[in-house]
């Protein structure tokens, strides 16, 4: 905000004016990182467009719209200047809280015939708690950017520990455990880069696993009930879910119902080999033998028709982002800023991890999609808004980076 | 599955190195966590707060061009200080992208070849369509077994879970609701296959539920083709039924035999025995199906073709003329047992020329055709009753019976060719006998006693006193009381007409029968040794037939066919096959088992005295000679230890001076050989004669099932001490 006036007002060579210029031009534009956002955006799309080629559910231009409008704001969001949002935790609270629990509204929500009331309807559908994903990562920063990089006291630990369940408790009202357990992992990741002491973290890590072990302990003693004769419903866990997490212990345990969609999702990934079967000829989904192909099994189709070159290159371009975006955090002159980026960082590194563990086997099967590439138009846009943030960080401080660097020349 | 290993090894080694970091990250970050000041120092230089006060700080000066020095400028990067939990998380990074890629890596590469399988396996499916099976025709071409279509109500595997489908299918089929749901339950061909609910459905159901689909999710409609039987129960033993294929059968089935789950196969006799040749071959569709099972496009379809059409020896009105005089003996009223003579009775036709069985009856009997599409419960349980009499079982291949004085023909043989008979020798019967003077003397049928008879008069007359003494000379002529011949030299000699052994007759579950010997009666008895001596009182029993011997019709009839024509054959039904075309693809060749040494003046000598046994009696060469036949033949009653009700025999063939047919009944607890089996045998012989002659006036008609019932009091006193011969 500050830099063009500053840039303009140093005197220079006439010489150096074209030069300048160009780094100008380059510093408000991290040419690398839009390059190869480009390509896994470019990438994303066309499986996108292989997948939902043959199946009238789905519309590939109304992804392309969704990337089309993600990159406006990414741009606006780039151009606009994060420090403005620093102090701002308590807002974003409100604003998650608001987000997340709007679909309880009656007349606005919906649950998509999924399930989960996720959706709200405001002329076309959307998902709060996707956008809402946005506001966690500003409200995990900021919160803990207050303590300065050394959150070691208990108290205030507890605190901001308690401040970042609130999306996640949130959330599971709908409920939703694959964005929840997205915004636990940002909120891990805040209080990991915040300079929580790792004692805290152990301890919270610790008391995690006792909670999940107390949620099934609880179920099975207190909230167990019969519905029909030898068939059982808890009431804290869905059934669905414990049988996923079953199946994700024992695949073989049943191969109709949830192992039936891990065993056609191993099979799909499997049979594409080292080259694949080519755009548009997997048989796997086409076919219907994978539920959710577009969503969150669009891995498996681009693993069938790509094969593994296919899927290394997606892994390659992760990589490289999430390289730039390291570089990106670690010359922040802020920890803001470094924390927005680092949270990011761990939203999309926990999203790839589960997305495609899940469908070779390695993570239990919960709904989240992956980063750039997964069908839909709300999750394009939360990506393009974040890509937004991070480009802000960049272009704040790199800015001055630059400036620095050529005034240091002088 | 090693790859699989390994990739998680891999994980598990890189989570570890990620935790390993983490604890190092904590030692290093403890240090500077110690310095009080430095942490205050980093509060103003990094914190938030402080950001923005710099922030408005830097706006003050902008217009000097002097910054922070350029040497503080990494203290001021917050990322500094975090720099090893940076590291951490670039490990906990490089541990997600090295653990997916490796076990992408193990699934794309090296266990690719599996999964592609797998993929391929999904994407095409091959449907088999059944195919007809063959049909069983007579000797003349008249199609014994047939094939029909019939419509079948078919309901996928979850659809009983639908109450409402249950209930509305039980409303149009008019079957209970826990019937239907029973039906749809029922996953005996298999978790996945679809479930028969209602076969041979009737037109107006089905046109219902088609015209309904809607209501009814997961039912469909298929026509099969299933088997027909136009002649009900006839000659149903021999033809067997069939059935779908239990999990033991397909388990079993051979290689490339193509038995696929759900399929027809035989369950018992003919159908059974030439599974394999009536049964066709499949048609397959090869389809691409998506996961909800539609077909997206055929690739490949073969037409089934029907199986072999086999043709047998049996002639349908003889075999009509045996099934209905069998049902006429025993059940005469309505088809309850008891109101004629005896439980159950058989009958075997044989030329004797090349062992073709022309008839093959057993009383009670079934009616295949109320099989079809599996044997309902309660025909399953009726005939399943002690008053039905086993309708199942073949009597003539399966029904042991002691052979009674029928066998005094082969004791007779035995005895001509050791010396202890002979055409000039008289013997002395009194009634009463105890050559072995053991005090409880034996008695001959004829209590008053036959007087001085001849070997000829003794068996015509069937005195058992002739054959009392034959075995007391065979018993001290043995080796074990210091005789010449060997102990079993009397078996021996009877068991070249081959009892005690299986005839070979292409008939699954042939019973072998039983010749009883010095070393059966010692195992039989191994656990009651003061029982298992051999005594005298054995062979005197064996050589009447009595006692311990067991012989099945169809033995007799093979048996006498051998004194006949001198030729032991091997019976069999199967007369040719013929393929799809119409072309004969196998021909059954007559098959000689044995011809018995026998001195032709000995056989000459018996088949006279069984001629005489008919031709001597008035009431046996009446019956006979009513049918236009010169027969020779023996008459049998076996009694019971517990006065049951005597076993009627009576085995023949006929005509005497050139056999060409063998006639071999048995009505079991019937009563004597002469009043009741013998003019069963001479109505058969009969009607086989004169069909052999052509001038058989009977055409095949149907016979009905076995109705499983029984008079309420079943008197068989009648039956009991009632031996004529």
């Amino acid at each position: 905000m500050a830099q063009p006036p500053q840039i303009s007002s140093v005197k220079m060579p006439d010489a150096s004016v074209a030069p300048a210029a160009r780094a100008r031009r380059a510093s408000r534009f991290n040419l690398p990182f839009l390059v190869v956002v480009a390509l896994l955006v470019g990438y994303g799309l066309l499986v996108v467009w292989s997948a939902v080629a043959n199946d009238a559910d789905y519309s590939f231009s109304r992804q392309a719209a969704g990337a089309a409008a993600g990159a406006v704001l990414m741009l606006v969001l780039w151009h606009v200047d994060y420090r403005r949002l620093g102090e701002m935790w308590p807002v974003f609270l409100a604003v998650n809280v608001a987000l997340i629990l709007s679909p309880h509204i009656p007349g606005l929500g919906t649950d998509a015939g999924m399930g989960a009331m996720s959706w709200i309807k405001v002329g076309i559908q959307v998902q709060p708690g996707e956008f809402a994903k946005v506001t966690v990562v500003l409200m995990a920063a900021s919160l803990v950017a207050r303590y300065g990089g050394k959150l070691d006291r208990a108290g205030e630990y507890a605190k901001v520990l308690g401040i970042l369940l609130v999306p996640f408790l949130c959330v599971m009202t709908q409920p939703d455990l694959g964005t929840g357990l997205v915004y636990l992992f940002i909120a891990a990741m805040a209080l990991v880069m915040g300079g929580a002491r790792p004692k805290f973290l152990v301890v919270t890590l610790v008391a995690g696993v006792l909670a999940i072990a107390a949620v099934f302990l609880v179920d099975e003693f207190v909230f167990k009930y019969e519905t029909s004769p030898g068939v059982y419903e808890y009431k804290l866990l869905k059934n669905y879910q414990r049988n996923r997490l079953l199946v994700f212990l024992n695949p073989d345990a049943d191969v109709t119902g949830e192992g039936w969609n891990l065993k056609q999702a191993q099979i799909a990934i499997g049979s594409g080999g080292l080259f694949g079967k080519g755009l548009l000829n997997a048989t796997q989904s086409t076919h219907g033998f994978l539920p959710e192909a577009p969503t969150d099994f669009i891995f498996c189709v681009l693993a069938e028709e790509l094969g593994f070159l296919g899927v290394a290159a997606l892994l390659a371009l992760y990589v490289a982002l999430l390289l730039l975006c390291f570089r990106i955090a670690a010359s922040s002159g802020d920890l803001f800023g470094m924390l927005i980026v680092m949270c990011i960082v761990g939203m999309w590194l926990f999203q790839i991890l589960e997305n495609i563990g899940m469908t070779c086997g390695l993570m239990p099967i919960t709904g989240i999609p992956l980063p750039f590439v997964s069908y839909g138009s709300s999750f394009m846009v939360v990506n393009f808004m974040m890509l937004g943030l991070i480009g802000s960080v960049w272009r704040c401080n790199n800015a001055k980076g630059k400036k620095d660097g050529y005034a240091a020349s002088h | 599955m090693a790859a699989a290993i390994l990739a998680a090894l891999g994980a598990a080694v890189a989570v570890i190195v990620g935790v390993a970091v983490v604890f190092a990250v904590r030692s290093r970050r403890d240090v500077p966590h110690a310095g009080q000041k430095k942490e205050v120092r980093q509060l103003d230089t990094v914190g938030v707060g402080s950001s923005a006060a710099l922030g408005s700080a830097r706006r003050g000066p902008k217009g000097t061009d002097v910054h922070v020095p350029s040497g503080h400028e990494p203290a001021r990067k917050p990322a500094d200080s975090l720099k090893a939990r940076f590291a951490a998380v670039g490990v906990f990074a490089a541990a997600v992208f090295g653990t997916l890629a490796a076990k992408l890596w193990s699934m794309q590469i090296l266990a690719s070849g599996t999964y592609a399988d797998e993929a391929q396996e999904n994407l095409y499916t091959t449907v088999s369509t059944p195919a007809p099976r063959g049909y069983l025709c007579d000797a003349d071409g008249t199609a014994l077994v047939k094939n029909r279509a019939s419509l079948t109500i078919l309901a996928d595997p979850d659809a009983a879970d639908d109450r409402d489908v249950v209930q509305r299918l039980s409303t149009v089929l008019g079957v209970p609701v826990g019937v239907v749901r029973a039906r749809m339950k029922d996953a005996s061909g298999g978790a996945q296959s679809q479930r028969v609910v209602a076969s041979d459905a009737r037109l107006r159901d089905v046109a219902f539920i088609s015209e309904h689909a809607d209501a009814f999710p997961g039912i469909s409609v298929q026509t099969r083709t299933v088997r027909d039987y136009p002649y009900g129960a006839l000659a149903a033993h021999v033809l067997g039924y069939v059935g779908t294929a239990t999990a033991d059968q397909l388990e079993a089935a051979a290689e490339g035999s193509g038995l696929e789950s759900g399929d027809d196969v035989g369950q018992s006799g003919l159908e059974m025995r030439y599974d394999s040749l009536l049964a066709g071959d499949h048609g397959q569709r090869r389809m691409v199906v998506d996961a909800q099972g539609n077909v997206v496009e055929v690739v490949s379809e073969t037409q089934p073709s029907k199986g072999s059409d086999v043709y047998l020896t049996i002639k349908a009105p003889v075999q009509y003329v045996v099934d209905r005089a069998l049902a006429a003996l025993v059940a005469p009223e309505e088809g309850v047992i008891g109101t004629g003579k005896g439980v159950a009775a058989a009958a075997v036709v044989m030329d004797a020329r090349d062992g073709g069985i022309v008839a093959m009856g057993s009383y009670p009997t079934f009616d295949p055709s109320t099989f079809v599409g599996g044997i309902p419960d309660d025909v399953w349980e009726l005939y399943s009753t002690d008053e039905a009499h086993v309708p199942l079982l073949n009597r003539a291949t399966d029904g042991l019976y002691a052979a009674a004085s029928t066998f005094k023909a082969f004791s007779g043989l035995a005895a001509l060719e050791h010396g202890f008979a002979d055409a000039a020798r008289t013997w002395d019967c009194t009634g009463s006998w105890d050559g072995f003077e053991t005090g409880a003397p034996q008695k001959c049928w004829l209590h008053t006693g036959h007087g001085t008879i001849t070997f000829r008069e003794g068996i015509v007359n069937s005195c058992d006193t002739v054959f009392y003494e034959i075995a007391k000379n065979f018993f001290f002529a043995g080796e074990t009381q210091g005789g010449p011949l060997s102990d079993t030299a009397l078996q021996e000699a009877i068991m070249r007409y081959r009892f005690g052994e299986k005839t070979g007759i292409d008939l699954p579950g042939e019973s072998t029968g039983r010749v009883p010997t010095p070393q059966w009666k010692a195992e039989y008895f191994r656990d009651a040794p003061a029982a298992a001596k051999w005594q005298g009182g054995d062979l005197t029993n064996l050589v009447i037939g009595q006692g311990d011997v067991l012989v099945t019709p169809l033995q007799m009839a093979v048996a006498y066919g051998g004194i006949a024509t001198g030729r032991i054959m091997k019976p069999h039904l199967l007369k040719e096959v013929r393929n799809a075309t119409g072309d004969v693809v196998l021909e059954f060749q007559p098959e000689v088992v044995d011809e018995p040494d026998v001195d032709p003046q000995h056989l000459a000598t018996v088949r006279d005295a069984l001629h005489g046994v008919i031709q001597d009696s008035a009431s046996l060469s009446a019956m006979f000679a009513g049918q236009g036949i010169d027969a020779a033949g023996k008459t049998g009653t076996a009694e019971h230890a517990d006065n049951s009700g005597d076993d009627a025999w009576f085995a023949c063939y006929a005509p005497y001076d050139d056999p060409k047919y063998v006639v071999a009944c048995v009505v079991e607890h019937g009563g004597g050989g002469s009043a009741v089996a013998a003019p069963l045998a001479a109505e058969i012989m009969g009607a086989v004669m004169a069909a052999d002659a052509g001038t058989l006036d009977v055409a095949a008609g149907r016979i009905a099932g076995s109705t499983g019932k029984q008079v309420e009091k079943l008197d068989l006193s009648s039956a009991t001490g009632a031996r004529t011969d």
